[in-house]
């Protein structure tokens, strides 16, 4: 634990594993994984290709179930939740930010962010509400009528980001989120992430980038499915 | 999520590629467009049916000489020779008879100049007009003397006198009937309806069993209950009768039939009945042939948005919302398409009752039944591809390109 102050632990591997079955050949992507991740920290997972990387997004994002070892998710045993359980989970507790953004296609900036709050039942008004102010604390205030295919890379991504924290969600998860963004954009998209981090949200960044996993206080280094020491 | 919203989505969605959408709604279009005017059409008939039945005297009972009478085909009307005009005036004495007109029928060669055609001639009393409600458009209808003098004197249908070509101005001229010159005294109103009706020449009883066929027996005995009157116990009270007078033992089939205007009506509605099942039939062929069209593009949907269905997954929806979101928007299709086929349908019932006629038919239940029909089109035939996005794995949808 890196934090000093004693704070809630929001993310417990214990002992994960995750296999894959390819035909007859059982590939493990994820061996012995054990991590602590505290409330309101920064941490950045970084590894080569191939090191797991996408298979701990999976898991932490509850997306994916480990094959074996104990995940708890703000104390709450998450292997042992069906599908619809899962997604409960991911629509109150998680923001996800995506590499290539994912937003959806012919559907405008604020009806993309409105998007997980549809699906926690909220209404109409308070839905282009709390849209709208998620996309003005990116700085897109301008552009929430735009679809994905008239925005740049940079805006694509801080409207993945406003849909990320639109749902006011414990923890975000960003996979690569400045991969496909030259330096300049991607640097501002770190900021963005810091500030969420500052004003007391847990981010989980996912990188191959030493340099963009720098920005975070943590950095835990995964390799051929192991954390390095 | 709840339904609005899903219809708005759907309706979003399905206006992006407006097309696409409109050519998968198509087969639903043209089975409850095909559904919709066949039940129109159907009714329209069933009613002219109903006019021109009533046309022929809403009191009218008809015996028959003959034995078999099933649905509309009877055997030759004298193939039995049995009633008498003894037996009419035996009827007409009946309690609830107004009138009663003894006929026989035969096919005569009927000429005037050099058109000629094969006619019923029909040899009746004067009392005929009374009975089946028919009116005299130009001259006159048979009178007693006529009949007491067995002259020869002849009445036309106004299909006889369209094919002969006779017109007002031939009245008192000469016709010949079975070679023998008869003198032409009326012409009937048209009827209209079902069969020959208005295809018939009317001469005295007496003329006809004296002058062309020498017959004593009677083909058929026409009877108008009076007003009121119960036609099936009139027509029980016929047949007890004749019974009777016939001595027919208790088990013997009659020798005779006797028809109500209801038994009649039956037959005929059974018939415009029938004849509308079957197409419906077709139509509803065509109603299941669209939705697996809409299931078929439902299924190319799921294919084509399977990152959207994962990137939905991703952000919180569950199996349930994705199911619901694909569901919804197969109803959406086939409703639209069934209210498109709905306008369109009445638009033909419209244009066809115009031709045909009768007016404009149109009935509430048949667009309710339509409606719903469409709806469970879109259920049925949505259900499986709407499982299909329902069941993804987020994980491999999202990675989907």
């Amino acid at each position: 634990m890196a934090a000093s102050a004693p704070r809630a632990t929001i993310i417990s591997l214990q002992g994960v594993s995750r296999t894959y079955r390819l035909g007859s050949v059982e590939v493990a992507a994820l061996v012995d994984v054990s991590l602590d991740v505290a409330d309101g920290e920064f941490v950045a997972i970084v590894g080569p290709s191939g090191s797991g990387k996408t298979t701990m997004m999976n898991i932490l994002g509850c997306l994916d179930r480990p094959t074996s070892g104990r995940y708890l998710f703000d104390s709450v045993p998450v292997a042992g939740l069906n599908d619809d359980q899962l997604a409960l989970v991911r629509s109150r507790s998680i923001g996800f930010v995506f590499q290539n953004y994912s937003l959806l296609p012919r559907t405008s900036a604020i009806d993309n962010v409105a998007a997980p709050l549809l699906y926690q039942g909220v209404p109409a008004a308070e839905r282009r509400r709390r849209a709208q102010a998620a996309l003005e604390r990116v700085g897109l205030a301008d552009r929430i009528h735009h679809q994905p295919s008239e925005l740049s890379g940079g805006q694509q991504q801080r409207v993945g980001i406003a849909r990320a924290i639109v749902t006011e969600p414990r923890m975000v998860l960003a996979d690569e989120p400045t991969g496909n963004l030259d330096s300049h954009v991607g640097a501002e998209v770190m900021a963005l992430l810091r500030e969420l981090n500052a004003s007391g949200r847990t981010v989980v960044l996912i990188t191959h980038e030493e340099a963009v996993a720098d920005a975070a206080d943590r950095k835990i280094s995964l390799h051929d499915g192991r954390v390095a020491a | 999520m709840n339904l609005r919203e899903l219809v708005r989505l759907s309706l979003q969605r399905l206006g992006a590629s407006p097309l696409r959408s409109a050519l998968t709604m198509l087969g639903v279009i043209i089975g409850v467009a095909s559904v919709v005017a066949v039940v129109s059409i159907g009714q329209g008939t069933g009613r002219r049916i109903t006019t021109s039945i009533g046309s022929l005297g809403t009191n009218l009972l008809t015996i028959n000489a003959g034995r078999s009478f099933s649905g509309l085909a009877r055997g030759a009307a004298g193939s039995a020779t049995t009633l008498t005009l003894a037996d009419a005036t035996a009827v007409a004495a009946l309690a609830d008879i107004e009138t009663v007109a003894p006929s026989i029928s035969s096919q005569q060669l009927v000429a005037s100049g050099i058109q000629n055609e094969t006619v019923s001639v029909l040899g009746t009393t004067p009392d005929y007009l009374a009975v089946h409600a028919d009116e005299v458009w130009q001259g006159s209808f048979l009178t007693p003397p006529t009949q007491d003098l067995a002259l020869r004197v002849a009445v036309i249908g106004s299909t006889t006198a369209t094919n002969l070509k006779l017109g007002p101005s031939n009245l008192g001229q000469s016709i010949t009937i079975g070679g023998l010159p008869f003198r032409l005294i009326g012409i009937l109103q048209p009827k209209g309806g079902l069969g020959a009706t208005d295809d018939v020449v009317i001469v005295p009883l007496s003329t006809l069993q004296h002058r062309i066929s020498s017959s004593a027996s009677l083909s058929t005995i026409s009877v108008s209950m009076a007003d009121g009157a119960d036609s099936t116990v009139t027509s029980n009270l016929i047949t007890a009768l004749l019974r009777v007078r016939h001595h027919l033992a208790a088990t013997a089939t009659a020798d005779f039939s006797v028809t109500t205007q209801a038994q009649l009506l039956s037959v005929a509605s059974t018939v415009s009945n029938t004849l509308t099942l079957l197409l419906v039939g077709i139509g509803s062929i065509s109603l299941v042939v669209g939705g697996i069209g809409i299931m078929n593009i439902m299924l190319v949907s799921v294919r084509e948005r399977t990152r959207e269905i994962g990137i939905r997954k991703a952000i919180g929806a569950r199996r349930r919302d994705v199911l619901a979101q694909f569901l919804v928007e197969a109803v959406v299709l086939s409703l639209l398409g069934g209210i498109l086929g709905i306008a369109i349908g009445a638009l033909a019932s419209l244009v066809i009752g115009q031709i045909a006629g009768w007016g404009f038919v149109f009935s509430l239940p048949i667009v309710a039944i339509a409606l719903v029909f469409s709806a469970l089109v879109g259920i049925v035939f949505g259900v499986w591809p709407a499982r299909q996005a329902a069941v993804l794995d987020p994980i491999v949808a999202l990675r989907y390109e």
